[in-house]
């Protein structure tokens, strides 16, 4: 489970806070100082351990079971998670863990007291094609049918602590987020507008993907088998919520607020307070109706930040399980 | 537990009652149900949008999470869980079948698969997944698990581990997640989800508990992986896999035959190898049903199983078998059982089954023989356990010849189709009381008096659910009160009944009306479900043909027969009764020009299907004729089937249906008693027998019952067996009439109405059945009413008045054509009393001669009531206590009063009649037994004189409808009883015997069957029997042959009399080579002969007749004959060089990987261990159905074929 609370202190010393909001709409410009970066990771790792510890007991706990006939039990493990994530892996994971941290660490749309209970890291986009054609092939595009769902999923909770709402979260690292950068986020990569002349959005980016998300989040019924595993007492009333939301066929969906966090540096003809997302009024291209929030997280440095983060991980041998 | 769990519940249970109540629909599930089957028949389907479709979707997700929540607090085995992943599976096979376009990233057929076996319904899993056609090697993979096709899981990972050799090492996982592709995780995860599923797969055919429980805990690893790491979907496949791998342990064969093998740990090893084997057939992962019986099997001993058709029975059967047999073979002498089946067709599929099974360890033998016992019949005196398989007739007939032998080894029975104990109550089952060949009475009579005899045996029964008979059966065979059946509500396949409607003009269309015994409907339930099939219309019939409504009706169904077995399917046509006016029929039609088209039979191009076609011909020819209407039907692939079939005719045709060679079959209900055959579709074209009653001079009309409607509608869609994955019984019906004229348009149309009523009665006994446990009748009980009911119309007596009639009642008082079979009321009641005797003289005879000491008075009385308690009767409902009297107190009448003369009685049982026709049959007996002493020159004698032998037998017993020949009360039939004479000649192929035209044939095979071979076999049967009892003294005496003819007194015809009337044949020779297999028709065994004279003239001096059919010299020729080579084998081991192990674990679990030159002997899990040349292999066939061993112990290392599939 995700207990680490956000260091709510670091926060403030790291990142310059921009909020507005506008009714069910708010934006969130964070803007990093100049600040050491070892000493932010020191003080983030905490939480960023916290948030992937739970993939990773069960990372170790499946390469440590070796099918050879002649293996035994027990051994020393021959990778560690998260080390042996590749970096563009790892700059995903990065963006979702930075959704809970803001979530938990922010005041947001609705001024809700947010959990993230656990952390999904749904990064094997690969999976479709591995796990059918059971062929290694690199190269080959990927071809993604519908989408991932949302990269987290937080849950606000009602004195008995069944679900009342959820937060969906979907997150973006860029390396340098320019204005088109965010465009190809947002609207989809550019193809060959059928029509004829310049090329055009596809139209299949992250306004597409959180319009038409289900009432009932894609990946709520991940966490609930999640809690399930790791706390069904402490979690039963939210469970039980996620289970009526998920089985009942008239239930009333739970209210939910989506999140939409881009991360990565700012670009080099950036102005301090220049935003990519709108941040005056709900856009027109949210046509979902829930609340929203958007995120933008100008970073210095910030793969810097977070190859040395993630290296920093249990780096003290600590124990994992 | 958490505490909101009765909340939870709550939502779940809100959820089923919506939309999983069992075998009801919502309109809207109909509607994608019906849509399905419209895809699948290619015929336009009704309106359906796209929104409907994620409904559907999303509304089979909804059951599974429900499901999800009952299996977690109700438990794994949790009913409400059941019904929800059936419904899961039945909305998303449905949607998967209309080729949906839904954006599922698993196929819809995998989850549909996974819900299956989830919901207990692994048959339905097997058949979806054996049609589907899947586009890339992981689908296969996962779909082969989904349907515990372990050899193909292994297959498709071998052939993985064969493209990935680079990877099929120790440090191969490691290697992976130390590179830097991007897509690494999740091509580490592919391959371990492909090593670990490889390791379930073969680590459950080998029943290897450590590897398997290791493999499940990687998956569980894997499945919390994907949870968090891959996509809904693909968490879903992956946790479908991992509950479904659970399953499987949990369901292994394993498991019973380990808790088995400790009775008998030095039989374990065969154990062991008898479950290897049934992964070998895919019935290694237990059906629920099965567990359940094979729990109650190691538990206690005796139980009924109720499940329905198909539902693997027979492994429970088997397992019995196992436990009783097999486990205490040391015993001497050694155990046998006895197998009841309801006719010898079953008994014929019994036999092949069982030998396959168990045929290295015990006997099994079928007694297909005319004789009681014969040539074939070495199990007699074997010192290995025995299974006699056999119908009850044939049962009786052993216990009268060989009882105190046959109980002294007896420790099992076992009961096929039990709910056969249950009578209709109607006419027709008093009539056959009276006529002594009702078979319902039959089984209890022999049952009881078995149990009576031998009251420790084990008792299996195996019973069909519907009907109400699972708990009398039950009771009955465990001899308690509060026995319970063991039973699952279960069904193999989806049934759909309904109606084809033929139509002058028009291509036919089906509408489905009942599914699963419940009403199916779409919009309400006025709207029906029609499916207009997109064959061509049937070409017009002349008006001549279309005269009779009834053969344009059949003639259509032919026509849509022909077009539908181009998707391989299967069908059969069942006809009531007069399948020759059918086949008829068929054959002028298939002549037709316009038809040749539509008839697409080829005789089968595979050598061994093609030379079983050729062999069927053959004996067609042989027993039907070349004109005969079977050998145009088989010509154009048409198989048929009928009780009157000679049996080698219709075993052959069995096996032609059973192969899939026919793809139509013409048949009537006898084929499917209890015989698996699979078909998709079978069409029935009438719903009643019409038989004549001489006495009112009517015709009468039985119509079928509800239970023979659900036994045949039983056979349709066998999970894997059949191509759909539903069975569909359809009653063929003309929309309108097929006529023209006039005057025979009003006819057709009152024939018309009369199908259309007899099909709505028999759809409302279906549904009211389905609902309701109807009280069962039970055949004793129903004779004794009969008595009592005559009694009182005929006699004016009742109640005590009654019981004394009855204590004093001789037959041949009470009607002076008693014991004659006749029809008037009089003869009907003597003829019922008559067949109460028969139950009890044997009963009293067979406990006397167990007792050897006389049995009277208050001791008779005793055993009578203990008899009673041990009948159906007793146990079937509650009875009136008048029942239970009058059969004790005729019981004691019988010895004090009836037939007070031991001898007697003693003779009268081993007659096998009921007593009053085996008396009247005595006063024949002496000439019957004087023929056949007479006949000592049979064997140097020449066919006319042979013949004439047979002739003077008829002779004696041709006038008497009591113990001889009789025939209904029909112009053919009578006229066929004249000249029987001809029709034996016929039968027997006697010099210058004229052969009955087609359309007559039936009618003379009817007669050979109900007469020659039974009535004239069973006369001299009773003679020789009383022969040999005689004069053996001791009960325990074992015949012979080489005592047989001292014993006897007679000749060798008498040995064979009986085998020649069932072989048709004169010649001792010619039964004797057909009955051995040595040749395929009665000419080719004739043809034999020269060859096996020259050997006798070539090996004895001073041959006299008698060694011309000496069965002694028989058999001593057959082992003279050349026995076929047993193919050579190549070795059983190869030395290899060890790679990637150690070594130390001494012995490692292979499986071969072939590449050009070299094998690579891997683990499952895809780890190779050893190689060898490809050079040295001596292995032969498919690998991946067989298990290697790599002995890595003492000297060279080795690897060794533990088991060759």
């Amino acid at each position: 489970m995700h207990t680490c609370p956000p260091p709510h202190d670091i926060l403030a010393e790291w990142l310059e806070e921009h909020p507005s909001t506008n009714g069910k709409f708010g934006h969130l410009l964070l803007l990093q100082r100049d600040i050491d970066q070892e000493a932010i990771c020191e003080a983030l790792r905490p939480y960023f351990e916290s948030a992937h510890l739970d993939a990773r007991q069960v990372f170790h706990a499946d390469i440590g079971i070796d099918l050879h006939p002649d293996a035994g039990d027990g051994g020393e493990l021959p990778v560690e998670y998260p080390g042996c994530l590749p970096s563009t892996t790892r700059k995903g994971l990065f963006g979702e863990v930075m959704a809970g941290l803001v979530t938990e660490g922010y005041e947001l749309v609705g001024g809700h007291d947010w959990r993230v209970p656990i952390f999904l890291f749904r990064y094997h986009e690969d999976a479709r094609n591995y796990l059918f054609t059971l062929v290694r092939n690199p190269e080959r595009t990927r071809q993604t049918i519908g989408r991932l769902g949302s990269d987290f999923i937080g849950l606000l909770l009602d004195d008995i602590g069944a679900v009342v709402r959820f937060i969906a979260g979907e997150a973006k690292w860029r390396k340098t987020l320019t204005q088109s950068a965010v465009d190809v986020v947002m609207y989809g990569k550019k193809v060959t507008n059928p029509a004829g002349g310049p090329k055009v959005h596809s139209g299949k980016g992250v306004w597409n993907d959180v319009n038409n998300d289900p009432p009932v989040p894609i990946g709520v019924r991940q966490l609930m088998r999640l809690l399930q595993q790791h706390d069904p007492d402490g979690y039963d009333a939210a469970i039980l919520s996620m289970e009526r939301a998920l089985v009942l066929r008239d239930e009333e969906p739970l209210p939910r607020t989506d999140l939409i966090i881009i991360v990565g540096n700012g670009a080099a003809r950036r102005e301090q307070m220049d935003c990519l997302l709108p941040y005056e009024e709900m856009p027109e291209d949210y046509t979902a109706g829930h609340d929203l929030q958007l995120v933008e997280v100008i970073l210095k440095d910030g793969e810097e930040l977070i190859d040395t983060l993630y290296e920093s991980l249990w780096s003290d041998g600590g124990d994992d399980a | 537990m958490p505490e909101l769990d009765p909340d939870r519940l709550d939502v779940a249970n809100e959820l089923k009652s919506q939309i999983a109540l069992e075998d009801t629909l919502t309109p809207i599930q109909a509607r994608s149900f019906v849509r399905g089957l419209q895809t699948a028949w290619d015929v336009p389907t009704i309106r359906w949008s796209a929104a409907e479709s994620r409904i559907q979707l999303h509304d089979a997700r909804r059951l599974l999470d429900a499901a999800a929540i009952f299996r977690r607090i109700e438990g794994a085995s949790s009913t409400n869980a059941i019904l929800c992943y059936r419904r899961a599976g039945e909305l998303l096979e449905w949607l998967g079948r209309a080729h949906d376009e839904l954006t599922t990233f698993v196929p819809l057929e995998l989850l549909a698969a996974a819900s299956y076996q989830l919901g207990g319904l692994p048959a339905m899993s097997a058949a979806l997944l054996t049609k589907v056609r899947l586009d890339s090697r992981g689908k296969r993979l996962y779909a082969s698990f989904l349907r515990a096709n372990f050899d193909e899981v292994i297959r498709t990972v071998t052939m993985f581990w064969r493209d990935h050799i680079d990877i099929a090492d120790r440090e191969a996982s490691e290697r992976l997640l130390d590179d830097d592709g991007e897509d690494k995780a999740t091509w580490y995860f592919t391959v371990e989800l492909v090593r670990t599923l490889g390791a379930i797969a073969d680590a459950l055919r080998r029943g290897d508990e450590p590897r398997l429980d290791r493999a499940l805990l990687k998956l569980a690893a894997l499945d919390k992986m994907a949870v968090r790491t891959l996509n809904d979907d693909a968490s879903a496949l992956v946790a479908l896999l991992y509950q479904v791998a659970i399953a499987y342990r949990d369901a292994s064969i394993y498991t019973p035959v380990r808790e088995l093998g400790a009775i008998n740990p030095e039989r374990a090893p065969r154990l062991e190898t008898f479950a290897r084997t049934q992964f070998n057939r895919q019935r290694g992962i237990l059906w629920t049903s099965q567990r359940h019986g094979i729990a109650r099997l190691i538990e206690e001993s005796s139980f009924a199983l109720c499940t329905p058709t198909g539902s693997g029975k027979t492994l429970v059967a088997n397992l019995a078998l196992v436990k009783e047999l097999l486990l205490r073979a040391e015993e001497d002498p050694a155990p046998l059982a006895l197998y009841l089946v309801p006719s010898r067709a079953l008994a014929g599929e019994v036999e092949a089954k069982l030998t396959a099974e168990l045929g290295r360890d015990l006997i099994v033998t079928g007694l297909y023989g005319g004789t009681d016992w014969g040539v074939t019949d070495y199990w007699i005196d074997a010192d290995r356990p025995t299974v006699l398989i056999a119908t009850v007739e044939k049962a009786d007939a052993l216990m009268r010849y060989l009882g105190p032998l046959l109980l002294r080894r007896l420790r099992l029975l076992i009961v096929d189709e039990a709910h056969q104990v249950i009578p209709a109550d109607d006419e027709r089952t008093q009539a056959d009381f009276a006529e002594h060949s009702n078979r319902s009475i039959r089984l209890e009579g022999f049952v009881s008096r078995l149990l009576a005899q031998s009251p420790k045996i084990v008792r299996i029964a195996l019973t069909a659910v519907a009907g109400g008979a699972a708990s009398p059966v039950a009771r009955w065979i465990e001899d308690r009160e509060d026995a319970q059946a063991v039973g699952t509500r279960y069904r193999s396949t989806r049934q759909i009944v309904g109606i084809f409607e033929t139509s002058h003009g028009n291509s036919g269309r089906m509408l489905l009306e009942l599914m699963n015994g419940r009403s199916l409907f779409v919009r309400g339930r006025d709207d029906p479900v029609y499916l207009r099939l997109g064959i061509p219309p049937m070409p017009e019939l002349s008006a001549e043909r279309r005269h009779s409504v009834y053969r344009f009706n059949e003639l259509d169904v032919l026509w849509t027969a022909l077009h539908l077995i181009n998707e391989d399917r299967r069908i059969l046509i069942s006809v009531m009764q007069q399948p020759e006016r059918t086949m008829g029929w068929y054959k002028d039609a298939l002549q037709f020009e316009s038809w040749q088209e539509a008839q697409t039979f080829e005789a089968p191009d595979n050598e061994e299907d093609r030379a079983r076609f050729e062999e069927t011909r053959a004996a067609c020819i042989d027993y039907c004729g070349e004109n005969s209407y079977e050998l145009a039907l088989l010509d154009h692939g048409i198989a048929t089937n009928h009780g009157q079939m000679p049996q080698r005719l219709r075993r052959l045709m069995t096996l032609l249906i059973d192969r899939g060679i026919c793809p139509i079959t013409v048949a009537t209900a006898t084929l499917t008693e209890g015989v698996n055959l699979p078909f998709d579709i079978i069409f029935l074209t009438a719903l009643k027998r019409r038989t004549y009653d001489p006495v009112n001079n009517t015709s009468v009309e039985t119509p079928m019952s509800a239970a023979e409607f659900r036994n045949l509608s039983g056979r349709a869609g066998r999970p894997g067996s059949s191509n759909g994955m539903e069975g569909i019984t359809l009653v063929a019906i003309p929309r309108r009439p097929s006529s023209t004229a006039p005057r025979q348009i009003p006819v057709q149309r009152r024939q018309i109405r009369a199908l259309r009523q007899d099909y709505g009665a028999l759809r409302r006994r279906l549904l009211a059945e389905e609902l309701e446990q109807a009280d069962v009748d039970s055949p004793l009980a129903l004779l004794l009413q009969g008595i009592a009911d005559r009694a009182r119309d005929l006699v004016g007596l009742e109640g005590d008045d009654f019981l004394a009639w009855l204590e004093a009642a001789i037959p041949s008082d009470i009607s002076d054509h008693a014991g004659r079979a006749e029809t008037s009321e009089d003869s009907r009641l003597a003829d019922s009393v008559d067949e109460l005797d028969g139950i009890l003289l044997s009963a009293i005879e067979e406990i006397q001669r167990l007792r050897a000491g006389g049995l009277e008075g208050a001791a008779a009385e005793e055993v009578l009531v203990q008899l009673w308690r041990r009948t159906f009767s007793a146990y079937a409902a509650v009875q009136e206590d008048w029942l239970e009297r009058a059969f004790v107190r005729r019981g004691r009448a019988i010895v004090d009063q009836i037939y007070p003369d031991a001898n007697e009685r003693t003779r009268l049982y081993q007659y096998g009649f009921t007593p009053y026709v085996g008396r009247r049959f005595e006063a024949i007996a002496p000439e019957m037994k004087a023929v056949i002493e007479g006949a000592q020159d049979y064997g140097g004698a020449s066919a006319e004189d042979r013949f004439a032998i047979f002739v003077a037998l008829g002779e004696l017993i041709a006038a008497d409808r009591g113990y001889g020949f009789r025939v209904r009360a029909t112009e053919t039939d009578r006229k066929l009883l004249e000249n029987w004479q001809d029709v034996l000649g016929w039968w027997v192929l006697a010099p210058g015997a004229a052969s009955p035209d087609p359309e007559q044939l039936r009618a003379w095979q009817r007669f050979v069957a109900d007469n020659i071979d039974f009535r004239l076999g069973v006369a001299v049967g009773a003679v020789v029997a009383c022969a040999w009892s005689d004069s053996a003294g001791d009960p325990l005496a074992v015949p012979s042959l080489d005592a047989w003819r001292e014993t006897t007194e007679l000749p060798w015809f008498g040995f064979w009399a009986r085998e020649l009337l069932r072989w048709g044949t004169l010649d001792p020779f010619v039964a004797f080579a057909l009955s051995q297999g040595l040749a395929q028709t009665r000419h080719s065994a004739a043809a034999r002969r020269a060859a096996f004279e020259a050997w006798l003239q070539a090996e004895y001096d001073d041959l006299d007749a008698e060694d011309f059919i000496d069965p002694q010299r028989f058999l001593a020729w057959e082992r003279s004959l050349p026995q076929p080579e047993r193919a050579a084998g190549g070795g059983n081991r190869v030395g290899v060089e060890l790679i990637g192990t150690t070594g130390e674990r001494g012995l490692y679990r292979v499986v071969p990987i072939v590449t050009n030159d070299t094998i690579n002997w891997i683990d499952a899990a895809g780890y190779v261990l050893a190689r060898s040349s490809r050079d040295d292999l001596p292995f032969r066939g498919l690998f991946h159905r067989q298990d290697f061993e790599l002995h890595t112990g003492d000297g060279a290392p080795y690897v060794g074929r533990s088991f060759a599939g």
